[in-house]
């Protein structure tokens, strides 16, 4: 067998590698000084070293048993770095490798009937479409196969391990796998099977945009109502996900392109907020939101890299988050039509636009409570200071990408990492270039009218609660009650219930499922004569059969 | 010469300058017929730039922490807000001149002068303020799913056009949206979103002057409220300047345009003078009920072609 036929490099896969590596990179700086005196220093960075290059070797192989032997790997690694968190670690580390092991085995089932159906393992050699009647064999093929791509990215239904995991695990592997490789992963495989494997029916277009369209609304419903920074951050890494499975869903050009594109601004600034929320953690020791506030003037690179990057999520031009959630949206209205399935589209394209309205009202909870808003116990926190530079500069750097992928969408990230893997086709619009400069030059005249304004003074004074005294203990408003009214809104509260119990997780469900284990386990007594009986019985049987 | 062009477009007209003109003329408008409902004179029609002048010579007082964001989140908010009014008003100059799908652009835009004001708020250390900041992200919550289906509602209508200069080309060859069934319901709900997202009564629980002492504002004095008002000015001539765009586009002469705009104020104001503050759980329960259901119907009805 040819070594080439193994790995192939092409336009897909090419930056997906580059962005691994820089994350890696970023990882690694940062956990030089984050797990500085944690135990099991080996295993970390052995497990994060495996991870990178399997990670690297599952995008760049073009065979897919090769690729299902990465992806295992990368799974087995996930649910060993987990695992190295603090308390509750080992409970999240089995969930998760519970819903991604079990996907990674409807996976093997999916390649199974692929190669049946195309008769190659090479992922170059097989073009199966979905459009015929006598698809039902291929339709299940790429469902299976586009299970382990929602499990490792995160979209609902096999969402739940992402909110666990970034509670339990080391900030710095939340940071790296389920926030920003897995990301690329997942999405990653889901449009190289969309685009180059299967040729999609309009019927599994709507299904992946229905599929997106509830991952954004729901998980972003959750996130809105969380009271830890991490947790929350969680649920974001999931509701993300339906924009870009919403984006290949559309099967337009630039649907599909401004969901790559989400893909990689994604990972860009989640990993930048799970970073930041390192830095909290490693600060205060807590990351619970109404046990902090006020950090903004003792951590100011941290608040800034948070700042941006929450602009860079919700959307706010002129950052990244806002180019390719505007391509998306540019695909969704593109198949706009009269009709149901025009409804159907019209509820994704409203799910998309008001969801990112939800995930604006978060992250404004999650600034106002972790950095602005009244500082929480004054004597703790007089003795924080900015973390070392090991630590502030990668959220720094990965704001700072937020921001240059967002003016220069056009010029850099489009141009050399998106178009050509669609070909020829050219995007016009929002030249951000002349508009953001404007926006800078009249900033900049701001903040020198500030300085130079010698006639206007400047002063520093106590904030002003009519008259009383201000203490700031009993008068804090944390921002964990920021959305109660939405929580007490009739079918909400409902809702938010029954999602605390557990009844939309599939890990959760799953558990009442192999409920029929327990006559399993009633068998396994451990006693001798029980499983003579058994064999007793089984031999019978088979000598009946065989008769 | 075409940066030059488009800097004099932003700064001048019919962005920054023209739009803030604009902006504090409407605001006499409301003050004079608001001053006349209640048997009062009002005040001459240069009251509010005098006002502006003055607050923006005054003494800045800023609390202890956050100034970075509390110095800079006005000029944000001032800075989008009049970004829109330039895109709006070139738009309606050339419309076949506008850049592909602004729509969204203008969307996103229109949400961050309240992104500002909760920054600005949460900056300010205040318990008042921080209850402001919870108040207006709840309002941008509760107007922005009716505001998004009314917008979608229009956009299916002129045949899925997310650029301006089509949505109002549309209108010449077909007549206003706003005179069929599903462009009449969407009209309508956008009329209340509008007042929500200009912090007007009765939908200002965020600014609350007898509860919270002007809630998110009440930190701010000198150039930063100043500007907070230049906002808010901006945005009363840019808000229903986007729903004569949308809605009632097909003759966008400047008369027009005028008379237009000033028919939407007056609706506008009699909303203010006639109702009570809601409180913000009133508020949100409003919004998703009312606005939301006649918006959903206004997108079936605009997706069955009607």
């Amino acid at each position: 067998m040819n070594f080439f036929q193994l790995f192939k490099l092409d336009s897909l896969n090419g930056f997906v590698v580059l962005a691994i590596g820089f994350f890696t990179v970023l990882a690694l700086v940062y956990s030089s000084k984050f797990m500085q005196a944690k135990r099991g220093l080996v295993q970390y960075y052995l497990y994060m070293v495996i991870t990178a290059i399997c990670a690297i070797g599952a995008v760049l192989t073009n065979n897919l048993v090769l690729l299902l032997f990465f992806w295992g790997i990368l799974g087995l690694t996930l649910y060993l770095l987990v695992n190295l968190g603090g308390e509750g670690a080992n409970l999240a580390a089995k969930k998760t490798f519970v819903i991604v092991g079990g996907t990674d085995a409807l996976m093997l089932l999916g390649i199974s009937i692929l190669y049946f159906l195309s008769g190659s393992i090479q992922m170059d050699e097989i073009n199966i479409s979905l459009t015929g009647n006598s698809s039902g064999l291929g339709l299940a093929a790429y469902l299976l196969i586009a299970a382990a791509c929602f499990a490792k990215a995160g979209a609902m239904p096999f969402h739940s391990w992402i909110p666990d995991c970034a509670d339990k695990a080391p900030l710095p592997v939340v940071a790296y796998l389920p926030a920003a490789v897995d990301k690329l992963l997942g999405i990653y495989l889901l449009a190289r099977i969309s685009l180059y494997l299967f040729v999609l029916s309009p019927a599994v277009n709507m299904f992946l945009m229905i599929a997106g369209a509830v991952t954004i609304i729901a998980a972003v419903m959750m996130a809105l109502i969380q009271h830890n920074m991490k947790r929350l951050l969680g649920y974001h890494a999931v509701s993300q996900v339906g924009y870009m499975l919403l984006g290949i869903g559309t099967g337009t050009a630039v649907g599909i392109a401004g969901a790559i594109f989400h893909m990689l601004n994604n990972s860009i600034y989640k990993q930048c907020f799970f970073l930041a929320a390192g830095n909290v953690e490693q600060k205060t020791g807590t990351t619970e939101l109404n046990k902090l506030g006020g950090l903004a003037k003792t951590m100011p690179i941290t608040y800034i890299s948070c700042l941006f990057a929450s602009f860079s999520i919700c959307g706010i031009p002129p950052f990244n988050g806002f180019v390719s959630k505007w391509m998306i949206y540019q695909g969704v209205i593109e198949r706009l039509s009269s009709g149901f399935n025009g409804l159907i589209v019209a509820f994704c394209l409203v799910a998309a636009m008001f969801g990112s309205s939800l995930t604006l009202a978060s992250f404004m909870k999650l600034i106002h409570a972790v950095f602005l808003g009244q500082r929480m116990n004054q004597q703790e926190n007089k003795e924080i200071s900015e973390v070392k530079w090991q630590m502030w500069m990668p959220p720094a750097i990965l704001a700072l990408i937020c921001v240059v992928f967002g003016v220069f969408a056009n010029q850099i990230p489009l141009r050399y990492f998106i178009q050509p893997i669609l070909g020829n086709i050219v995007f016009s619009g929002w030249y951000a270039g002349v508009t953001t400069l404007i926006i800078m030059i009249a900033l900049f005249s701001g903040v020198v009218i500030f300085y130079l304004n010698t006639k206007t003074v400047y002063r520093k004074d106590q904030a002003f609660v009519g008259g009383e005294a201000l203490d700031s203990d009993a008068h804090a408003v944390t921002g964990t009650e920021f959305y109660n009214t939405v929580k007490d809104i009739g079918l909400m509260r409902m809702v938010y219930k029954k999602a605390e119990a557990g009844v939309f997780d599939i890990y959760e469900q799953g558990k009442k499922i192999f409920r029929v284990s327990d006559f399993l386990r009633f068998l396994h007594n451990g006693i001798m004569p029980t499983y003579l009986i058994w064999m007793l019985l089984g031999m019978l049987g088979l000598f009946f059969f065989l008769r | 010469m075409e940066i030059l062009k488009s800097v004099f477009n932003y700064l001048v007209f019919p962005g920054l300058l023209f739009s803030v003109f604009a902006g504090l003329m409407a605001g006499w408008i409301d003050r004079k017929v608001s001053a006349r409902l209640q048997w009062r004179v009002g005040p001459p029609w240069h009251q509010n730039f005098t006002d502006i002048i003055k607050l923006s010579g005054k003494e800045t007082i800023f609390p202890q922490g956050g100034k970075f964001t509390f110095l800079l989140s006005p000029f944000l908010g001032f800075l989008s807000a009049s970004l829109v009014a330039a895109i709006l008003g070139w738009s309606i100059l050339n419309p076949d001149k506008s850049f592909s799908s602004d729509l969204i652009v203008v969307l996103y835009l229109l949400l961050v002068p309240a992104v500002a004001i909760i920054l600005g708020a949460s900056a300010s250390r205040n318990p008042l303020a921080s209850v402001g900041a919870s108040r207006e992200m709840k309002m941008v919550l509760a107007y922005e799913l009716p505001f998004i289906l009314a917008v979608i509602a229009m956009i299916i209508k002129s045949s899925g056009a997310i650029q301006l200069g089509k949505v109002i080309n549309h209108q010449l060859f077909f007549g206003s949206n706003v005179f069929s069934f599903s462009g009449f319901l969407a009209f309508v709900s956008i009329i209340f979103c509008m007042q929500a997202k200009l912090g007007l009564v009765p939908f200002d629980a965020s600014e609350a002057e007898q509860e919270i002492m002007g809630g998110a504002l009440i930190e701010y004095s000198g150039l930063g409220l100043a500007l907070f008002k230049l906002t808010k000015a901006v945005m009363l001539y840019t808000m229903p300047l986007f729903v004569i765009i949308l809605f009632i586009g097909r003759d966008l002469s400047p008369l027009f345009v005028i008379l237009k705009f000033v028919g939407i104020l007056v609706i506008i104001i009699l909303i203010k003078n006639t109702n009570p503050r809601l409180r913000i759980d009133q508020a949100m329960r409003f919004f998703w009920r009312v606005p939301t259901v006649l918006s959903v119907i206004a997108v079936v009805l605009a997706i069955f072609g009607k």
